[in-house]
């Protein structure tokens, strides 16, 4: 059976209780090419239902839905398929599972999990604000995880007084801090104005960047392995028009 | 995206335009700080206090250079006219090169700038002997109070201390940074006395010790509820340069034993050498990075595995290149091996080449339940390559049957882990290293063939 739900945690729970004693259930995700001749279910979300599985996993393991949480921000297409096997092996061991890396399910839920956890400490790092006209801030990019809201905890501790905007090119959305609240739009293409010094700053760093640098001790393939050349577009050291193009 | 014209704002600008650095000046002061090795950003949990900024305890990279070292700070000189003359130093009194020095105003806008637009987690200031060693220190010290207490910045600040400066000086530093170091710069007086003749072993390290004992003194008092505040959260760290001069790396390590325990240093970083200047005392050739490395080994080895310099190597002796210290240290000592992994405690453990701290913990905890074999260690993801010659599972051993063997099979070992090093550092200079390396191959070839 194909299992089509909408996209949120209550959705995704309400089809793991679903789906829970079909072995070959498959979840489909935003693109999934279609199994013929696979009997399909679309599932209305029931929120009651999500809140009662929820609880019952809490009681299996207090951690495992906030693992879930990140599971379901991976940017793997197969996210769903791998969090619906990671919390079955919970609920069947009714105890934590995380340390069972044996366990294939376990395993891949387990590195997906990771994955996300390293892209937003990357990230932490990565985000490039650009100043504008306003004073707020703005720093577009395009994380391999959905994760642009899981950023603000970090940077709204930091910079309390600045209103900054974390846009995620990719999937068209944006968390924003206001100064006071945070909320996550759905943003496309933003309208930047930037403040007069902006590019004279941007400059600056690229300036710092290329002087930092010993040229002598060369290890262009250790950079990369730091920071993947996908993360490049939208750092100024590292890309000419990072400013311009957008 | 444009500017915008029509959003000029003149008064913003009037405000700006005396405090932006310019490009030039960023450049060579930029340039004559790149080679402080340690840009760490870790150890400092200080809370955002209004205005700007955090400390992140984990250290966080934002940016890599291409040759692969990360940008956490914005590591920047005051100041490069210096009155000092240190022979391998291109800032040294005697050199020709443009001297120029920043104002306080620059250093803290640049800083506050590239903070808020999260280029860097804070700030790395030293500088040149500019005029004395007071007045340098004061310019420093006045930058990093005119941050916390003016633009209100609450990000990490490293900063240089100015040998043979007024101790206030020093103790009125250590209240607005993060962490302070006391370049060790040369492993020995005499070195010093060559190289860096204005700088004396008893000038690094009385600020040293001075910051030690109030620190020490800050955190008692701080327990006992009498202070508040900060004094250097993330302590004192300290660098020494390896291969311009002549010391043993047997010296340099008794040297840094030293000061982990009579100075609490956080860190010793070892910098090889690496020739911008040309001078009769200097050596033409840089140090290997391989040197370097095994120096980081050992001192790891004196951090986290209970070693003591003593047992890791003599004085006058250099690390072995071919081994990293604790095999280095296991062959010489195979009477003591192997030990049984259901029975050996943690500091047995942490001896095994090839099994290090965080593994030594996984066993001590999965031996709990089971008893281990080595399948279960391979399920742990634990690596046997090294640990095997020195290990017995349950009673079973998979080890090498003579020593001999053993010493081959672990040069081999190594020799794969350095090719992948040496792809890592990308093109290395000619050095001995290479030879060092291609030697150490033919050396594991005859082994495995049985001809060593
Ligand atoms: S004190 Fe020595 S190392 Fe420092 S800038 Fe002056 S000459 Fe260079």
């Amino acid at each position: 059976m194909i299992y089509f739900f909408e996209e949120t945690e209550d959705g995704f729970l309400t089809a793991f209780l679903a789906a829970f004693q079909d072995e070959r259930a498959l979840f489909a995700a935003e693109n999934t090419q279609l199994v013929l001749g696979e009997e399909r279910v679309y599932l209305q979300t029931d929120s009651l239902k999500a809140e009662k599985a929820r609880l019952r996993l809490q009681s299996f393991d207090r951690e495992c839905l906030s693992d879930l949480r990140l599971l379901l921000r991976c940017g793997k297409t197969d996210r769903f398929q791998v969090a619906f096997g990671y919390l079955k092996a919970v609920a069947n061991a009714k105890a934590p599972v995380r340390a069972r890396l044996a366990d294939r399910a376990v395993f891949i839920a387990m590195e997906y999990v990771k994955k996300v956890r390293y892209e937003i400490h990357r990230f932490h790092g990565f985000i490039r604000f650009m100043e504008t006209a306003s004073g707020a801030l703005y720093a577009p990019f395009s994380p391999d995880n959905d994760i642009c809201d899981l950023l603000v905890p970090h940077f709204r501790a930091r910079l309390p007084a600045y209103p900054f905007v974390l846009h995620d090119v990719s999937r068209k959305k944006a968390a924003v801090y206001d100064g006071e609240h945070v909320f996550v739009a759905p943003l496309t293409q933003a309208e930047v104005v930037l403040s007069a010094k902006e590019n004279e700053w941007q400059g600056l760093w690229k300036q710092y960047y290329a002087a930092v640098n010993i040229p002598s001790r060369e290890r262009l393939k250790q950079m990369r392995g730091y920071m993947p050349a996908r993360y490049w577009k939208f750092l100024p050291e590292k890309n000419e028009n990072a400013s311009a193009n957008r | 995206m444009k500017n915008n014209e029509q959003m000029f704002d003149f008064w913003k600008l009037l405000e700006y335009n005396d405090s932006m650095i310019s490009q030039e000046k960023l450049t060579i002061l930029t340039e004559s700080a790149k080679y402080d090795v340690s840009c760490s950003s870790s150890g400092s949990a200080r809370k955002n206090a209004g205005g700007i900024g955090n400390g992140y305890v984990a250290g966080c990279c934002h940016s890599f250079t291409p040759d692969g070292r990360c940008i956490s700070l914005l590591k920047i000189l005051l100041s490069n006219d210096c009155i000092y003359d240190c022979k391998y130093c291109p800032n040294r009194v005697s050199a020709d090169v443009p001297r120029v020095s920043a104002t306080p105003e620059e250093i803290c806008e640049l800083t506050m700038d590239f903070y808020k637009r999260n280029y860097i987690e804070g700030l790395f200031l030293s500088s040149a002997v500019h005029k004395n060693p007071d007045y340098t220190m004061e310019r420093l010290v006045l930058v990093v109070k005119k941050l916390r207490t003016e633009y209100n910045f609450h990000g990490y600040i490293h900063l240089k201390g100015i040998p043979r400066a007024d101790e206030r000086l020093c103790r009125e530093a250590a209240k607005y940074a993060d962490r302070m170091s006391y370049n060790m710069e040369l492993p020995s007086e005499q070195s010093l006395k060559l190289l860096a003749p204005q700088k004396s072993k008893q000038s690094l390290l009385l600020p040293m010790r001075q910051l030690t004992q109030e620190k020490r003194q800050f955190v008692q008092d701080k327990k006992k509820g009498l202070i508040q505040g900060h004094f250097l959260p993330a302590g004192q760290t300290t660098q020494m340069i390896v291969g311009a001069s002549p010391e043993a790396d047997g010296q340099i390590l008794r040297l840094t034993q030293a000061l982990y325990r009579n100075m609490d240093m956080k860190r010793v970083y070892y910098s090889s050498y690496i020739p911008v200047v040309h001078d009769a005392l200097l050596p033409e050739v840089g140090a290997g990075q391989l040197r370097e490395h095994r120096l980081y080994q050992a001192d790891w080895l004196l951090r986290f595995y209970g070693f003591t310099v003593e047992e890791i190597v003599d004085e006058e002796q250099n690390l072995s290149l071919e081994f990293d210290p604790k095999c280095a240290w296991a062959l010489r000592h195979m009477h003591l091996f192997p030990v049984e992994i259901n029975r050996a405690d943690l500091a047995q453990l942490l001896r095994v080449p090839g099994i290090g701290v965080r593994n030594a913990h996984k066993i001590l905890q999965a031996r709990r339940y089971t008893r281990l074999t080595f399948e279960d260690l391979l399920k742990m993801k634990i690596a046997l390559k090294r640990a095997k010659h020195f290990i017995t599972c349950d009673g079973k051993y998979l080890g090498a049957k003579n020593d001999t063997t053993v010493r081959g099979l672990l040069i081999a070992a190594e020799n794969g882990e350095n090719a992948v090093q040496l792809d890592v550092f990308g093109a290395l200079p000619k050095t001995n290293e290479q030879k060092i390396m291609l030697s150490t191959r033919q050396n594991a070839l005859m082994a495995l063939t049985g001809e060593l």
